[in-house]
């Protein structure tokens, strides 16, 4: 199977503070590969790295073979690498369907003369990207509020819509964080189905989130992360059982 | 034309919505780069002082003609922004305002220094070339050219970038060229504002261009609602004519302007207009009269 991404001995520190140390992970194409670990473990701020929030302090990062290390964010997503964020980021005054159209912003061209002379291509793009957001709000079942304000959507509306809008970017992975925070179990359901969907387009998934049964369910391989390092790695029934990731999460057995 | 509306109006009232004009299309100059790409500006006065300064040295210095010169305003104002843009807009927030405060105090005294353009003195002579009428035209052509900018893909990378800047970056907007441009084009228009002031004022003294100026056109932005082109237009429409038809109140009247400023601004956080979306209000205003109440039947 060919690799998507490598993390190559990546660390970052911020001040005195390793926050990832040392990690070596390989995405494999078409998968569903979960990060779990306990708060503060760097889970977040592995995502910070990959989608070039951060760079890191040492190790490398390559994305389809290529380093990414020092890349800015606009430029790694054109590359095909979107993410949603753990504390919503949606741009809430806007419209649900502007939200998603912002997407699709770097599969698109078009400078401000385009759209004030309004060409017949700045229309026809327009157009294009109309159809496209609409494809997206339809998959994440928010066609119906395409209208709305993104900031008056319920709790799990708005993470449906950050999924919708990193999906408009076409993205070859999709780096979700928590998704599933806050959700009811039927919506969790519902959404561990959309990801299913997701990764039959042919869409790699990166998934960080506490909800073991969800992870569980869904990954087809887990990695274990704390203070920054990687513990285990393996199938969901490997890792379950895996003495140092049962002393990770609930502590060691004193006797 | 003005000839024509001079029947019906005093002079003195043309020249007073003749500015209302051009305060206008400074202010939505203003609102794209504070309202529309969330950019805190207390120095775009400094962008209109270029701007009337290029033009009214070009027609008084060079006899070159009106609109090429009011255009090379609005052109090297632009030109400055962005020059400016660069080093600047990396800072967010209350520090962008600081460093736009700065600068805005920097081109004065660049301006009180020079002598092409009558340092402290000012620049005196200029002919009136500007007109109620082209002032019209030039205010319709900067709202048009705002809403088509708004309501495209250019618009939306520079609302993502107000809503949420980490966010616009990661969904694939580079928000420096971005806050760049958008710094470009707000100073254009500020230019081109400052050329027709200067040919309807005619004259020009670096110290109508300072920090107070910069707070005015921020005023009439922030009260219209951020954002907002017709909040933009009503608010400085509003703050421009209050302190001329509250001159009955005689020493009073500053006060009674700032009064009425608290005021909106307590009912009104957001501006006048601000959140409020025209078109979609007067829709459904529409569809309410055309559905009758089942009282009414």
């Amino acid at each position: 199977m060919p690799e998507l991404l490598k993390l190559d001995n990546v660390s970052i520190n911020f001040g005195g503070l390793t926050a990832v140390d040392g990690l070596n992970m390989t995405l494999t194409k078409g998968n569903i590969r979960a990060l779990i670990g306990p708060n503060g473990a760097g889970k977040s701020t592995i995502f910070n790295l990959v989608t070039g929030i951060y760079a890191p302090s040492m190790g490398k990062i390559f994305f389809q073979d290529q380093i990414i290390n020092k890349l800015s964010p606009h430029i790694i997503t054109s590359m095909g690498i979107a993410r949603t964020f753990q504390n919503i980021r949606l741009f809430s005054n806007l419209s649900v369907i502007d939200n998603v159209k912002i997407g699709h912003h770097c599969r698109s061209g078009g400078s401000f003369i385009g759209a004030l002379l309004r060409t017949l291509a700045t229309k026809k793009e327009e157009a294009l990207i109309q159809k496209r957001a609409l494809d997206c709000l339809a998959l994440m079942e928010l066609t119906d509020k395409a209208e709305e304000l993104a900031g008056n959507l319920s709790y799990g509306e708005q993470r449906r819509l950050e999924i919708a809008r990193a999906l408009a970017t076409k993205p070859a992975l999709l780096c979700l964080d928590e998704p599933a925070a806050g959700m009811n179990p039927i919506e969790k359901e519902k959404l561990a189905n959309i990801i299913r969907k997701i990764k039959h387009m042919g869409i790699t998934i990166f998934l960080v989130e506490h909800d073991m049964k969800f992870v569980m369910n869904l990954a087809e391989r887990v990695t274990v992360l704390d203070y920054g390092k990687k513990i285990t790695s393996g199938t969901p029934a490997e890792v379950q059982h895996n003495p140092a990731v049962i002393e990770a999460y609930l502590g060691k057995e004193v006797i | 034309m003005d000839s024509l509306l001079t029947n019906f109006i005093s002079p003195y009232y043309i020249k007073v919505f003749t500015l209302v004009g051009i305060y206008i299309i400074i202010a939505l100059g203003l609102n794209f780069i504070s309202g529309v790409t969330g950019q805190l500006s207390f120095g775009h006065a400094a962008f209109v002082s270029i701007g009337a300064y290029t033009a009214a040295i070009l027609t008084t210095r060079w006899q070159l003609p009106f609109l090429p010169s009011l255009l090379a305003g609005g052109l090297l104002a632009a030109v400055v922004g962005i020059l400016f843009g660069f080093p600047i807009l990396r800072l967010t927030g209350d520090y962008l305002g600081i460093a736009t405060l700065g600068f805005g105090e920097i081109v004065i005294v660049i301006f009180q220094n020079m002598e092409i353009t009558g340092g402290t003195i000012g620049l005196s002579g200029i002919a009136k070339h500007s007109s109620f009428t082209l002032v019209v035209i030039i205010v319709i052509f900067t709202i048009w050219s705002m809403y088509r900018m708004q309501s495209s893909r250019f618009g939306r990378a520079l609302m993502a970038i107000r809503e949420d800047e980490i966010a616009a970056n990661v969904m694939g907007i580079n928000t420096t060229a971005y806050k760049i441009q958008s710094f470009g084009i707000g100073s254009f228009f500020a230019g081109i504002g400052g050329g027709l002031y200067a040919h309807t004022i005619q004259y020009l003294n670096p110290t109508d261009f300072g920090f107070a100026r910069s707070f005015d056109y921020l005023t009439f932005v922030v009260l219209g609602g951020l954002g907002s082109i017709p909040g933009t237009v009503l608010g400085t429409t509003i703050l421009t004519l209050a302190p001329e038809f509250l001159r009955f109140v005689a020493e009073y009247r500053m006060m009674i302007y700032g009064a009425l400023m608290v005021i909106m601004m307590i009912f009104r956080p957001r501006g006048l207009l601000g959140g409020v979306n025209l078109t979609k209000t007067i829709r459904t205003l529409k569809k309410q009269k055309k559905t009758p109440l089942p009282g009414d039947v």
